[in-house]
């Protein structure tokens, strides 16, 4: 019983590690296609998504390494996203038990809270925004980008469910 | 249990501060050891994902720079048809400016007003009127010849037929002079509805295809000497003792563009030398044409040796040259970048003819010299706005 328990976790996180490893190579690949002022972020997805599958101090080091990732690629921002998807890696895996039920419209929800939420703290933390130009990121571009990004998440989980599948634990 | 629960907290909330306090470092690291950690992490764990970014962004240019010059071959095709109709619209007002520059005076330029409802192919609506001293019966005529007459005059328009309209009549002659006749519509169906028809031609009097048709100035309505058309063939018709000929309009209908209105004094003065004199005929458009615009030298040139075929086959019907020796001679070769080529008429042409004229020994074959037809007269009051009225058609016995 307790070796089929352990043969199902296993084939779980290999099936989240695939998952996983697809949406950061759709971040680096697939989104340059698209580049805008409203895109998809696959790294979100990628890292909540792992969030809600592993403990929260764990969920905090994959979301540093997220951002560390990120502020490696622009190094003006250095420490920014790596501060902020940390917070928002260990919070959702906090609150898994709450966004990731059956439901799957609250998953929507905790996708784009947490897009949402990465870009406020990002902009916030990170960039010299002011003024009307801050409104209008984080009023306008950032929910448009976080709708965006949970709608693809959506699509993800309906198409490509058992590869991002939530584990009840 | 409850301890290893407790423990796995510690854990958590160790690597969660561990994070936290390695990204806020990272805050305030120096700018220099900020880009040194980028750059080491660019260069190797991250290294793949920067190739793959790097290409993916590539890919997009290249998407981007297909939409460039899709768009870019849309606007030279669109710009390639609009080129062509501005082509043929500068020719058009180039040579109306060699007409304008041989007038020299008494005439009035016009645009033609677009229709404002129900499409009609045989009446113009000039912008002009008598403040300009347009008064109906105006001729109206382009560089290639007679478009119309104008009809009905206002203060800042005028209305002018065109030479398919059902109305038109126009005293014409052959440009030798050696027939004369009626000019009016064919009214036939199909294309042939915007041909003309030449009638009343004596049936002595036989024209060759090809032969220009110009206006006799009978009449009083129209100067004479303003190309109508040319002949393209003799028709049957049920009067046998008259021939009537189809004519081809020296203006097609889609090339009516910007005209002139030909003032009464001009009319009355008469247009002589505007469109037949070879010399002075020209002479803007040659101008134009060494300007250097290639497309006004190539109209010029084509303008040049079409009078110019005009005018041979007239002096060889009237004895200048032989008609005969010009069918041997080499034909009339188009424009080329190296200049005209002017065809060469055997020496020997001009004796052959008169000899076989002095042979023919009729008298009726001598053609009387230039007997020219009464110079304009005035219209009479009340006349026909469509010319039927001020038209008088030649005797048949009157110059020969």
């Amino acid at each position: 019983m307790r070796a089929r328990e352990a043969s199902s976790e296993g084939a779980d996180f290999f099936r989240a590690s695939i998952g996983f490893v697809l949406l950061i190579l759709a971040y680096f690949a697939v989104r340059p296609l698209f580049s805008g002022r409203a895109s998809v972020d696959f790294l979100t997805i990628a890292i909540l998504f792992t969030a809600v599958r592993v403990r929260p101090g764990l969920a905090a080091v994959v979301g540093f390494l997220g951002g560390l990732t990120i502020d490696a690629l622009e190094p003006t921002t250095f420490g920014a996203a790596m501060l902020v998807m940390t917070l928002l890696s260990y919070l959702g895996s906090r609150t898994k038990t709450v966004f990731f039920a059956d439901y799957i419209a609250l998953t929507g929800l905790f996708v784009f809270l947490g897009k949402w939420l990465f870009d406020i703290g990002y902009v916030l933390v990170g960039r010299g925004v002011h003024g009307v130009d801050l409104a209008v990121q984080l009023l306008v571009w950032s929910p448009i980008s976080a709708a965006i990004t949970a709608l693809v998440a959506l699509l993800l989980l309906t198409l490509v469910r058992p590869l991002y599948r939530a584990q009840a634990t | 249990m409850a301890r290893s629960v407790r423990n796995t907290g510690r854990i958590d909330t160790a690597l969660v501060v561990a994070c936290l306090a390695i990204s806020l470092f990272g805050l305030v690291m120096p700018a220099k050891m900020r880009a040194t950690v980028s750059t080491v992490l660019r260069g190797t764990v991250l290294a793949p994902f920067v190739t793959i970014e790097s290409r993916s962004a590539g890919v997009r240019a290249a998407i981007a720079s297909r939409n460039d010059l899709l768009q870019v071959r849309g606007r030279v095709a669109t710009q390639a048809l609009t080129a062509q109709s501005v082509a043929d619209e500068n020719a058009t007002l180039r040579r109306l400016l060699g007409l304008s520059s041989r007038l020299r005076d008494g005439f009035v330029a016009a645009e033609i007003i677009p229709s404002r409802g129900v499409e009609d192919d045989f009446t113009l609506t000039l912008n002009v009127g008598s403040n300009a001293g347009v008064l109906p019966f105006s001729p109206v005529v382009m560089a290639d010849g007679l478009v119309g007459m104008v009809q009905s005059v206002d203060a800042n328009t005028s209305f002018a037929i065109t030479w398919a309209h059902p109305d038109f009549r126009v005293s014409a002659m052959s440009v030798n002079e050696s027939a004369f006749g009626i000019v009016q519509p064919h009214l036939g169906t199909g294309a042939e509805r915007w041909l003309l028809e030449l009638r009343g031609v004596p049936f002595r009097a036989k024209l060759d295809t090809g032969t220009l048709i110009v206006s006799s100035g009978l009449g009083g309505t129209y100067p004479r000497g303003i190309p109508v058309g040319t002949v393209l063939g003799e028709i049957a018709t049920p009067e046998k003792w008259a021939r009537t000929y189809l004519v081809k309009p020296s203006v097609l209908p889609a090339a009516i563009g910007p005209v002139l209105v030909l003032l009464p004094q001009r009319a009355v003065r008469g247009v002589n030398g505007v469109w037949a004199n070879m010399t002075s005929a020209d002479s803007a458009a040659r101008a134009i044409a060494a300007a250097g615009d290639s497309l006004a030298r190539r109209a010029a040139l084509d303008e040049l040796f079409a009078r110019r075929a005009a005018l041979d086959s007239a002096n060889a019907v009237n004895g200048v040259t032989d008609s005969t020796a010009l069918v041997g001679a080499p034909p009339i070769a188009p424009p080329t970048a190296g200049g005209p080529v002017i065809p060469q008429t055997r020496t020997d042409s001009l004796r052959a003819d008169s000899v076989r004229r002095s042979q023919a020994g009729r008298v009726d074959s001598v053609r009387k010299p230039t007997i020219i037809p009464p110079a304009r007269t005035t219209p009479p009051a009340g006349a026909s706005p469509s010319g039927n009225g001020a038209q008088v058609r030649p005797p048949a016995t009157g110059v020969r």
